[in-house]
């Protein structure tokens, strides 16, 4: 079977490419994290940086620097690069794009909503925002006091839409239901997502696929972690799990029926991908399950470089370099509060 | 004889005070410490769920305490300060006068702006499904309050205490001019 891949993807996408391989090769090295450790505040951290590709990023903070404006520029050098990419690509290359931001839209719905839950100025939300979720009706949304309100109101026409379709309800919007709803549309969107990768076929499926896979499982296995001793209830718990793992669907169903940690521990050790996961938990780092699906993301999105003419790079390039603002920021926080014991918990990225 | 008796008491009062003091020096470290396991449980958080969803954005600007200080005073003694729920009703105090209700800013963990009549925990503030690091800090956070009210009761028993040896040392002075 001839693969088509490598006939006509450098024709659209060639560029976008070579361009985006580029960009994974400035990521912050072993040698920069060891040099980042030995900083002894914000300062020194930020001098440190302005030696990477960071640059001079924080040139226009006014002081003291705080790791939240940190963490705000790197977002935004963020979504420069990713706009960049975004604006020069062609389909279906864009749809793919379409499709990573979308996970960033929700995140942004949500921190509007519990801003408006506790009254909350919109512009005050809106700067925390993150800026690859932006659209253009996101200051309509605190208007908004039930699910379908929202979604007619606001929502209708962002790409958002199609992913409404189990979270219709006129419940009235609070704490819990905010929760479910965040996690109902993360479901449908990864849902969607998978079926797109699928659909598309190609290497594009063979590398995100196994990605998009894992990302349910873990979604899957931290509600259900997180649920423990809360108000949710098993019926509810069940219907936030995202199908398109290798959980689904035998093992999806006893998650649900899980009580404690050992429980879950149980289930995952049936699936030979989750077992070695779970016995790294705990052991003399104190690795929290969290971290170990953090590693286990980055091992996958570094592979994804082995592989040529499929759109995995990008994804896996916006992953590797979050997994990496998340390094600087627990370092930074760290430094700030003089508590060095555990700043080397971060995860390089080899 | 009076100055034996006085010279006794005054070793108690002054063993008294020296246990007090190291009892203090330990609860302040017990403190540090766990306001310290707080703030880093509080940085791990965000790194589990992202670093814009733990913040002042989450909480409201007015909010109701959970917990509160009540100040008594006992007839002869100092004053002492305990930590109850802002919700439950307490008992009347057997003394003579009853310190007024004080009102205590503590960590914003502890508090919280409740529509309901049942006050929220603050740990919903963040979602209904927190990671493990929120509720290991918001536990912190807690005993360190406790821990608090009882170095303000420790840290007045000693200013009193040393009132009191500094009065019994004068006595004594009047009592046994020589060479004390």
């Amino acid at each position: 079977m001839l693969e088509t891949a490598e006939l006509h993807f450098n024709v659209d996408h060639g560029y976008l490419e070579g361009l985006v391989r580029g960009c994974k090769a400035s990521l912050l090295t072993q040698q920069d994290y060891v040099n980042l450790v030995q900083c002894e505040t914000l300062e020194d951290l930020k001098i440190h940086l302005q030696t990477t590709e960071y640059g001079n990023f924080l040139a226009n903070e006014t002081n003291p620097l705080t790791v939240s404006k940190i963490d705000t520029e790197m977002r935004k050098k963020l979504c420069r690069e990713f706009d960049y990419f975004r604006n020069h690509s062609l389909e279906p290359l864009s749809t793919f794009f379409t499709y990573m931001t979308c996970s960033y839209m929700i995140d942004n719905v949500i921190l509007l909503m519990n801003g408006a839950l506790q009254k909350k100025s919109v512009k005050e939300v809106l700067a925390k925002c993150h800026p690859l979720g932006r659209f253009t009706e996101m200051e309509a949304v605190n208007i908004a006091e039930t699910t379908s309100d929202l979604f007619k109101a606001v929502l209708v026409e962002t790409p958002l839409a199609p992913f409404f379709q189990d979270c219709m309800s006129e419940n009235t919007l609070d704490e819990l239901n905010i929760e479910l709803l965040r996690n109902k549309l993360y479901k449908s969107y990864l849902e969607a997502f998978y079926k797109f990768c699928k659909d598309h076929g190609d290497v594009t499926a063979e590398i995100m696929c196994p990605i998009l896979e894992f990302e349910a499982d873990r979604r899957a296995l931290i509600i259900t972690l997180n649920s423990f001793g809360t108000e949710l209830s098993k019926e509810d718990r069940e219907t936030l799990f995202p199908t398109c793992g290798k959980l689904y669907p035998e093992g999806l169903h006893l998650l649900a029926q899980a009580e404690d940690f050992e429980q879950m521990k149980r289930v995952a050790d049936n699936y030979g991908v989750y077992k070695p996961l779970f016995e790294a938990v705990g052991g003399p780092g104190g690795k929290t399950l969290e971290d170990v699906f953090y590693e286990r993301e980055v091992e996958m999105n570094v592979l994804a470089f082995n592989r040529q003419f499929h759109y995995g790079v990008f994804y896996a390039y916006v992953k590797l370099k979050e997994q990496e603002m998340r390094n600087i920021v627990w370092i930074a926080e760290c430094i700030s509060q003089r508590h060095r014991t555990k700043i080397n918990s971060y995860i390089p990225i080899l | 004889m009076e100055v034996s008796a006085l010279r006794e008491e005054l070793d108690s009062m002054f063993l008294q005070l020296l246990s007090d003091l190291e009892e203090l020096e330990a609860k302040r470290a017990a403190l540090n410490a766990r306001v310290e396991e707080g703030w880093l449980s509080l940085a791990k958080a965000r790194y589990a769920m992202g670093a814009k969803s733990v913040g002042p954005l989450q909480y409201a600007s007015r909010m109701e305490p959970q917990v509160c200080v009540r100040a008594s005073e006992a007839q002869d003694g100092p004053q002492t300060f305990r930590v109850i729920k802002a919700d439950s009703q307490t008992p009347e105090e057997l003394g003579p006068r009853e310190a007024s209700l004080r009102r205590r800013k503590g960590p914003t963990k502890t508090q919280e702006s409740g529509a309901s009549v049942v006050p929220q925990d603050p740990l919903n503030w963040f979602g209904i499904l927190v990671p493990h690091s929120l509720r290991q800090a918001q536990a912190s956070f807690r005993d360190g309050l406790q821990l608090a009210a009882d170095i303000a009761s420790l840290q007045t028993r000693i200013t009193w205490g040393r009132d009191q040896l500094r009065g019994l040392q004068k006595r004594l002075k009047e009592l046994d001019p020589g060479p004390a």
